[in-house]
């Protein structure tokens, strides 16, 4: 299995059908994810099939034990499928092994985690240049990097602060500052406001829009629907399965315009 | 690459947790410690033994009723009790007249055990009471302080005179000049006529105990059933070995020895209270590279205890990292690398510390303690990969770690 995927059309995903292979970032088909529970096997996810194309702005909605963690997992690369493919910029990457995932990890996914997952003990500009170090950039381009990239969240004064030293706000900057470091070709949110309060909230929803004007892929993981609203389309999980899948009122304004 | 990281994040655990790590590294510490300290110890106490022994001649034997294996090994002991005899007086009479090749013929007996030595209101036990032939300090390893040592004359007619160490001195008649004075071996009253320079100490044993007589009074006191120990003394070092053939053939004449017959008295020369020292400080050595080869793999398997807690603690920190591009081998590098920073810092404690206790046993001893650098490195390469071995297997368990089990962590 190789090259771009042929998307078998799921109802509400007429877009991803169409779209041209080269433009679709993210495709998935058939995707299954078995858990074995006490001698029982449960499917978190059953058969999920989705696409999404370079700088669309997506969110992924469903309550708590809908699959929606697992697919954003399998996505991020962090946990394997047991059965379906799933192509990351036309890379069949639901094959590789751990290390290979570890560099896709590394060079294509910027993650935004709801509890800011930042190391306690490093100072916000370490934090920021962790992914490089493991890219293997050498210190001073790395040094030179994590300071612009936090120069564009507005963190430039705090990057020696630990992350005790900064607020919730500031943390989750320096989480998005991390994620873009190595210009990933998806940013993946989950439930990035989830421990924010609401003005923190719109300022990080603000910023993803910003990034995803700038021309950035965002997926967006979330349960709350003003949230899932800042996003263009929605695709709803419930049991293991594409719910629904369409556009949001944004979306269709931005359908409605002319591109660019 | 990654290997800074691991080491900044290393060190960084290090020291945020000082008090944690010292514990953690006490095992370490305590074995590279006890590794190099008695290293260094044998060393020094070799060279000063050498030392000590080159200055008691290097030409000079000893014919005694034992040799040095006889008294060092028990089964050999064992037959030499029944096979060999005491030298005697008449043995020592002929060995001074037909030994042409000795440039000095001494002999003494001594005992220490329970004699009691008294001058006025002074005391002293214990003491080394010797009987010995007036040119015994030619052989001698102390020099005259005041007075003189015994003469032939003294010798000839078993003058009541004694000669003391400088610890008699002392205590026995404390601020008088002893010379002249008189003193009571074990209720026999002697003149002392001399006294010696102090020696010092050996292994906190005082060489200066001792007090000598003439021979032959010694004997009439104490009997004469008592081994003598004769040395002689080579003319120059190369005359050794021809001496040694020569008093060898001359006592086994004496004694009527068949071909096939073992020596019934023993020789000892300086080259074989060197070998016996090194045979027994080599077991002592052996024995504390043993203890602290147990210290260390106790000290180990602490480190791989904190490695496991630190792995556990730090789940969701390794699940991050994971996050974020590390790889196993990135992860498993890392807490390796903590690991071996954590005891090599135990093995450069433990090196300090040795290091301080060599220069104390220096100021305090006469001992010329040193460290030696082999032991050093040695103990700082040990150290280290006692923390590698130890720490694979927690580094494994962190580096095995899936990356959504860690990020979801409780920690």
């Amino acid at each position: 299995m190789a090259g771009p995927p042929m998307l078998d059309a799921a109802p509400g995903s007429a877009a991803a059908a169409t779209a041209p292979g080269g433009d679709v970032v993210i495709a998935t088909r058939d995707l299954w994810k078995i858990y074995p529970m006490g001698g029982e096997e449960v499917a978190a996810l059953r058969g999920v099939s989705i696409a999404i194309r370079r700088n669309e702005y997506v969110a992924i909605m469903g309550p708590s034990g809908s699959g929606k963690s697992t697919l954003m997992n399998v996505i991020g690369c962090l946990d394997t499928p047991t059965r379906g493919q799933y192509w990351l910029n036309q890379q069949l990457v639901s094959e590789l092994d751990d290390d290979e995932l570890a560099r896709i990890r590394n060079h294509e996914i910027g993650f935004v985690f709801q509890t800011f997952n930042l190391l306690a003990r490093a100072t916000a500009l370490h934090n920021v240049e962790l992914p490089l170090v493991y890219a293997g950039a050498p210190a001073a381009e790395r040094t030179q990097r994590a300071l612009e990239a936090l120069r564009k969240v507005d963190l430039f004064d705090r990057r020696l602060h630990r992350p005790n030293e900064l607020s919730g706000g500031q943390r989750q900057r320096v989480a998005i500052a991390r994620a873009l470091i190595n210009d990933p070709s998806i940013l993946l949110a989950d439930e990035p406001t989830g421990n924010l309060d609401s003005t923190t909230s719109n300022e990080i929803m603000a910023l993803l829009d910003r990034l995803w004007q700038q021309g950035n892929t965002i997926l967006l993981v979330t349960h709350e629907a003003d949230i899932a609203e800042y996003a263009h389309r929605v695709i709803h999980i419930r049991d293991g399965q594409v719910a629904r899948d369409e556009p949001t009122r944004r979306g269709r304004q931005a359908q409605g315009a002319p591109a660019q | 690459m990654a290997l800074r990281e691991a080491f900044a994040v290393a060190l960084d655990t290090l020291w945020s947790h000082k008090l944690r790590s010292f514990l953690t590294l006490l095992g370490i510490i305590i074995s590279i410690w006890t590794l190099v300290a008695v290293v260094s110890l044998v060393q020094g106490v070799n060279g000063y033994v050498a030392l000590k022994i080159a200055r008691l001649g290097s030409n000079v034997i000893s014919i005694q009723q034992y040799s040095l294996e006889d008294m060092t090994d028990q089964k050999l002991f064992r037959v030499a009790r029944v096979r060999n005899r005491p030298v005697s007086m008449r043995e020592f009479d002929y060995l001074r007249a037909h030994d042409r090749l000795a440039a000095q013929v001494a002999a003494s007996a001594g005992r220490t055990l329970n004699t009691i030595l008294k001058a006025g209101v002074h005391s002293m036990t214990d003491v080394s009471v010797r009987g010995v032939t007036s040119n015994s300090l030619a052989l001698a390893s102390f020099d005259v302080r005041a007075g003189r040592f015994l003469s032939p004359t003294d010798s000839r007619h078993d003058t009541p005179v004694a000669f003391i160490g400088a610890d008699l001195a002392h205590q026995l008649f404390p601020g008088v000049d002893p010379i002249g004075q008189s003193l009571t071996i074990d209720g026999h009253p002697f003149r002392v006529i001399g006294e010696a320079s102090p020696l010092g100490n050996v292994f906190g044993q005082s060489q200066d105990g001792f007090v000598d007589i003439p021979l032959g009074l010694y004997r009439a006191l104490y009997g004469t059933q008592d081994s003598l120990s004769v040395e002689l003394q080579a003319p120059s070092p190369a005359l050794l070995p021809a001496l040694t053939e020569e008093t060898r053939m001359l006592m086994r004449n004496l004694r009527h020895l068949r071909y096939q017959d073992a020596d019934t008295f023993g020789i000892i020369g300086a080259d074989s209270l060197m070998s016996l020292w090194r045979q027994l400080t080599g077991v002592i050595a052996a024995v504390m590279v043993g203890v602290s080869f147990v210290f260390l793999v106790v000290g180990g398997i602490v480190i791989m205890n904190i490695m496991l807690a630190a792995v556990t603690e730090r789940t969701r920190e390794v699940g991050i990292r994971k996050a974020l591009g590390a790889r196993r081998r990135d992860i498993l590098s890392q807490f390796l690398v903590e690991s071996a920073v954590l005891s090599s810092t135990g093995g450069v404690l433990g090196i300090l510390l040795a290091y301080g206790f060599t220069r104390l046993a220096a100021a305090l001893t006469p001992l010329p303690f040193s460290l030696p650098w082999l032991a050093v490195a040695a103990a700082f390469l040990i150290s280290t990969a006692v923390g590698l071995f130890f720490g694979i297997y927690p580094a494994q368990k962190a580096a095995r770690l899936e990356p959504i089990a860690a990020l979801r962590a409780e920690t």
